[in-house]
């Protein structure tokens, strides 16, 4: 795929995204003309790009979608939601295509060929009552001139000059293919092709464009629109469009205006139809006497941008000139914000960080040797050259740092669609969509999140009427919001539907064999108990959710990111899912602590405090930690790493999802700036163990995954119970 | 289980058929508890002096633990103990074998640690017999033939299934669990 193609999708991509959301925002607001425009723009952009690399499967489609849109923009049609829905199908074909053609092929297959055909005979009763010119299909360039000679002249036409740059072609565009892509806007009349730059031929350089067109377009179009067409070369063309019924000195203007001779130009418009033969004579005429006919035409006209010259001599309103410049401003703003961003591709980001990473690892070696060696000048610029590693690092990781609102933005069409389908009426709403994260994590968390929100809305919100019943607005809310909190990322999904059953998940857990009958739960304990495998509370299996992948799949995805999440949910009021991510995935802040001769890194965001271990409870692994109950758990033993314990032993205090414990080691090493390594895919069934890292030694060390392994132990711990319970009294005595 | 030994078998096939074809074949021999054995050169990256390993708690003997492979971390596999023998002990001349696999369209670097490497040998098609039905005390499928060198017979391994990453993880998960159960 050449380069100018994969900017289109890429681009086209974009501007596909800004027409959903601009959708789906109309069905709140029919009213706002801006964003109607603002969808029209996109789509017009689409075509008009597709228009040049002449991917023409796209751009016939879009012309038929643009004359809808074209239609409701000058409020010929009314927005219904039928409309919107079937425009924002089309937006969903137009994606396909883009598919097709990244996927290289150069005509889309039958079947989406046939879904396009469908949508399009939904689109034609939107414009049935089309207006001749903008209706028809694609009209071909015509060269026959059908005016040339005398009398006839259409003045209720566009008239088009246009000078293409040199450097035209060498950009990769063809002056052909705008102008091709001019005949999609309306039909063109007369077009004459101004050779005059060309050079002899041993000067000419054939990868120069010399030529320039005088054109004659009927079009129901704006000025805006006509320009728009020429957007992509616009900074490197001389373009000049006079709208319909100009003035006669409009011309005589443009006459003077343009290089070539102005003998030879009037011949031109006289040969397009835009003037008389006997206008043409006058004008002229009157130019060689030194002043135009219409005074306002005159020397300040030149300093003067073409709308205002427009407006004095009255040929179009000031409000339309107002509109179109506003609309340009609004244009090249837009450009000079996405001036200010450069795309890098996410593999070279990988290596720097990677480079990064190497960076810490050996700038941690070089402050070990430096203290070694005991002499402060070393270790004193050791120390900066680690403080400004660690900027680098930070600056480097923020480079991947996205944020989320566009991942929340799909929810807007997930949610509306999701909502018509079921019946009930659902309003999303999106707090902390500026909160920056991962890129990796972004992309991973889509999933699990629409999976959420699935069930949000399929579960949790109820009917309309029912919440009316129960004392509810009719509308259901649905909440995403996104904030930091201590060094990781929190995401909430919330609705305030029904909650979550308590009899009924207790119910199905125990018919799941589950948990035994006899068994005393909490309420947070039973409501746990959707995170099981193979749970799932809906009756009848829907589109929506309940395909049978249940919440430990979402669990299991969240913690493969190495986050965690949570549910709480009140009967009747409410159900709040919270999920906690890490800010990165490459670099952590860690704590280094020791066990026999083995190093160990807790995740520093997780570590509260450290305290002694006075050898009181030798036997119970709990302690009492300023009047709290601490559990803790001894690495050494949990490893089982040989070697006797210490004189000493240490508590790291930890904290995670709301619940502290202890964990027991020998050594305090300090902070330490640890670059994930991930263990190879041997080890993935390992739980207790979040990663590796590399040591200023050289020496790995094991990253703890500090929930992980304390669920490890409370599992164990179980289960040593209940093989204690089931022994025989006798040798349990024992 | 046995559908993912098997296609993991396939895989390793197609390297040895691959390397079959592209005869004469050389191989890299060491030993092993006295014995020698052999594994096709083209899977062998590199041969580095037995260093520090770090120990990975909660794994099954044969996993020696992880090294750092400059900035990678890489695990190292006991094959004596892999072979189901005792495991070995660090001599003088023990090394580390970093093996190359492509498995499931990934490619993964494993250290293999054996009580010495020996030399490069080549050895034709004609002097490989088929492996053993019994008698060899490994399991046959990680045979790939016998290799006949100077009167003697040398073990040519399937690097592939002896190192079969899905084998491995699934034996790491079953030794986890049988651990916490014993404890």
């Amino acid at each position: 795929m050449d380069e100018l193609t994969s900017v289109f999708i890429q681009e086209g991509r974009e501007q596909l995204q800004a027409m959903e959301s601009g959708l789906l925002e109309l069905e709140q607001q029919p009213d706002n003309q801006d964003n109607i425009n603002g969808i029209f723009r996109a789509a017009h952009t689409v075509k008009g790009a597709s228009g040049v690399i002449e991917c023409h499967f796209i751009e016939g489609f879009m012309h038929k979608v643009e004359n809808v849109l074209d239609r409701l923009r000058n409020s010929d049609i009314q927005v219904s939601s039928d409309l919107t829905g079937l425009l924002l199908r089309c937006c969903d074909h137009l994606g396909r295509l883009m598919d097709v053609l990244e996927s290289g092929a150069a005509e889309p297959e039958a079947e989406i060929k046939a879904a396009g055909d469908a949508l399009l005979e939904e689109l034609v009763a939107y414009t049935t009552p089309a207006a001749p010119v903008s209706g028809g299909s694609v009209v071909e360039a015509q060269a026959d001139v059908e005016a040339s000679g005398g009398g006839v002249v259409n003045t209720d036409s566009w008239h088009i000059s246009v000078r293409f740059g040199p450097h035209m072609m060498r950009g990769g565009m063809d002056p052909l293919s705008f102008i091709r892509f001019l005949a999609s806007l309306g039909e063109i009349i007369a077009l004459e092709t101004i050779p005059d730059a060309m050079p002899e031929a041993a000067e000419m350089d054939p990868e120069s464009c010399y030529l320039g067109f005088e054109i004659r377009l009927q079009t129901r179009a704006s000025k805006a629109e006509i320009e728009q067409v020429f957007d992509f070369c616009r900074d490197d063309c001389e373009l000049r469009i006079l709208p319909p019924n100009s003035k006669l000195s409009e011309y005589l203007k443009l006459i003077k205006e343009l290089p070539e001779d102005d003998m030879r130009l009037g011949e031109m418009l006289l040969r397009c139809g835009a003037l008389t033969q006997a206008e043409l004579d006058e004008a002229l005429s009157s130019q060689q006497r030194g002043r135009l006919p219409d005074p306002a035409g005159d020397s300040e006209a030149e300093a003067l941008p073409i709308g205002e010259i427009l407006v004095d001599q009255k040929v179009v309103q000031k409000e339309v000139v107002e509109a179109a410049v506003s609309k340009q401003t609004q244009v090249s703003e837009k450009k000079a914000v996405e001036a200010r961003l450069i795309r890098v591709q996410a593999d070279k980001l990988d290596q720097l960080i990677d480079l990064v990473g190497e960076l810490v690892i050996a700038g941690a070696s070089a402050n070990l040797l430096a203290q070694r060696s005991g002499q402060s000048e070393l270790v004193e610029s050791t120390s900066i050259l680690s403080r400004l590693v660690e900027n680098i690092r930070d600056s480097a990781l923020q480079l991947r740092m996205v944020q989320i609102g566009e991942t929340f933005n799909r929810f807007n069409r997930v949610v509306r669609d999701a909502s018509r389908e079921l019946g009930k009426e659902i309003d999303l709403v999106i707090t902390g969509a500026e909160t920056e994260l991962d890129k990796s994590v972004v992309e991973k968390i889509g999933d699990p999140l629409m999976h959420l929100v699935r069930n949000s809305m399929d579960h949790g919100i109820e009917k309309p009427d029912v919440r009316e019943a129960r004392g509810k607005s009719r509308h259901g809310r649905l909440e995403l919001n996104a904030y930091h909190d201590s060094g990781s990322i929190v995401i909430e999904v919330v609705d305030d539907g029904g909650g979550l059953p308590r009899e009924k998940i207790l119910q199905k857990a125990i018919d799941k064999g589950l948990v035994q009958p006899t068994q005393q739960l909490s309420d947070q304990e039973i409501i746990n108990l959707i995170w099981e495998p193979g749970f799932s509370t809906a009756e009848q299996v829907t589109n929506i959710s309940g395909r049978g992948v249940g919440m430990d799949v979402v669990r299991r995805n969240i913690q493969s990111l190495r986050g965690s999440c949570e549910v709480s949910s009140t009967e009747g009021v409410g159900t709040t899912f919270t999920i906690r991510l890490p800010l990165t995935l490459a670099i952590i802040d860690g704590f280094l602590v020791g066990v026999g001769k083995s190093a160990y890194v807790i995740p520093l965001d997780m570590v509260i405090e450290c305290i002694e271990l006075t050898d009181m409870s030798a036997d119970r692994d709990f302690l009492n930690l300023r009047g709290e109950v601490l559990p803790f758990v001894r690495l050494r033993d949990m490893f089982e790493i040989g070697g006797d314990r210490p004189a000493r032993e240490n508590i790291v205090v930890v904290q995670f999802a709301g619940q502290k414990a202890g964990i027991v080691v020998d050594q305090l090493m300090g902070e330490f700036q640890t670059v994930i390594k991930p263990l190879s895919t041997i080890f993935r069934h390992l739980r207790g163990i979040g990663g590796s890292t590399i040591l200023g030694t050289g020496e790995v060390a094991l990253i703890l995954d500090v929930q992980a392994l304390v669920q490890r132990n409370v599992r164990q711990e179980e289960r040593d119970m209940n093989a204690n319970n089931a022994l025989p009294r006798s040798t349990a005595a024992n | 289980m046995g559908q993912v030994v098997q296609s993991a078998g396939k895989s390793g096939k197609s390297v040895a058929e691959l390397a079959a074809d592209s005869a004469p074949q050389q191989y890299l021999t060491f030993t092993l508890g006295g014995e020698m054995f052999a594994v096709a050169i083209l899977n062998v990256k590199e041969i580095i002096e037995y260093g520090t390993v770090t120990e990975i708690p909660m794994m099954p003997g044969f996993i020696r633990g992880v090294i750092n492979l400059r900035g990678a971390v890489v695990p190292v596999i006991d094959l004596s103990c892999r072979f189901g023998g005792k495991s070995s002990q660090v001599a003088r001349r023990t090394c580390i074998v970093i093996v190359e696999l492509e498995q499931d369209d990934q490619k993964h670097d494993i250290g293999v640690m054996v009580d010495a490497v020996s030399e490069v040998l080549e050895i034709p098609r004609s002097d490989i017999e088929p492996p053993p039905s019994f008698g060899a005390k490994i399991r046959t499928d990680f045979i790939s033939g016998m290799g006949k060198v100077g009167g003697k017979f040398v073990i040519i391994l399937d690097v592939a299934r002896v190192l079969s990453v899905e084998e491995i993880a699934m034996l790491t998960q079953i030794g986890e669990s049988s651990a916490s159960e014993a404890a």
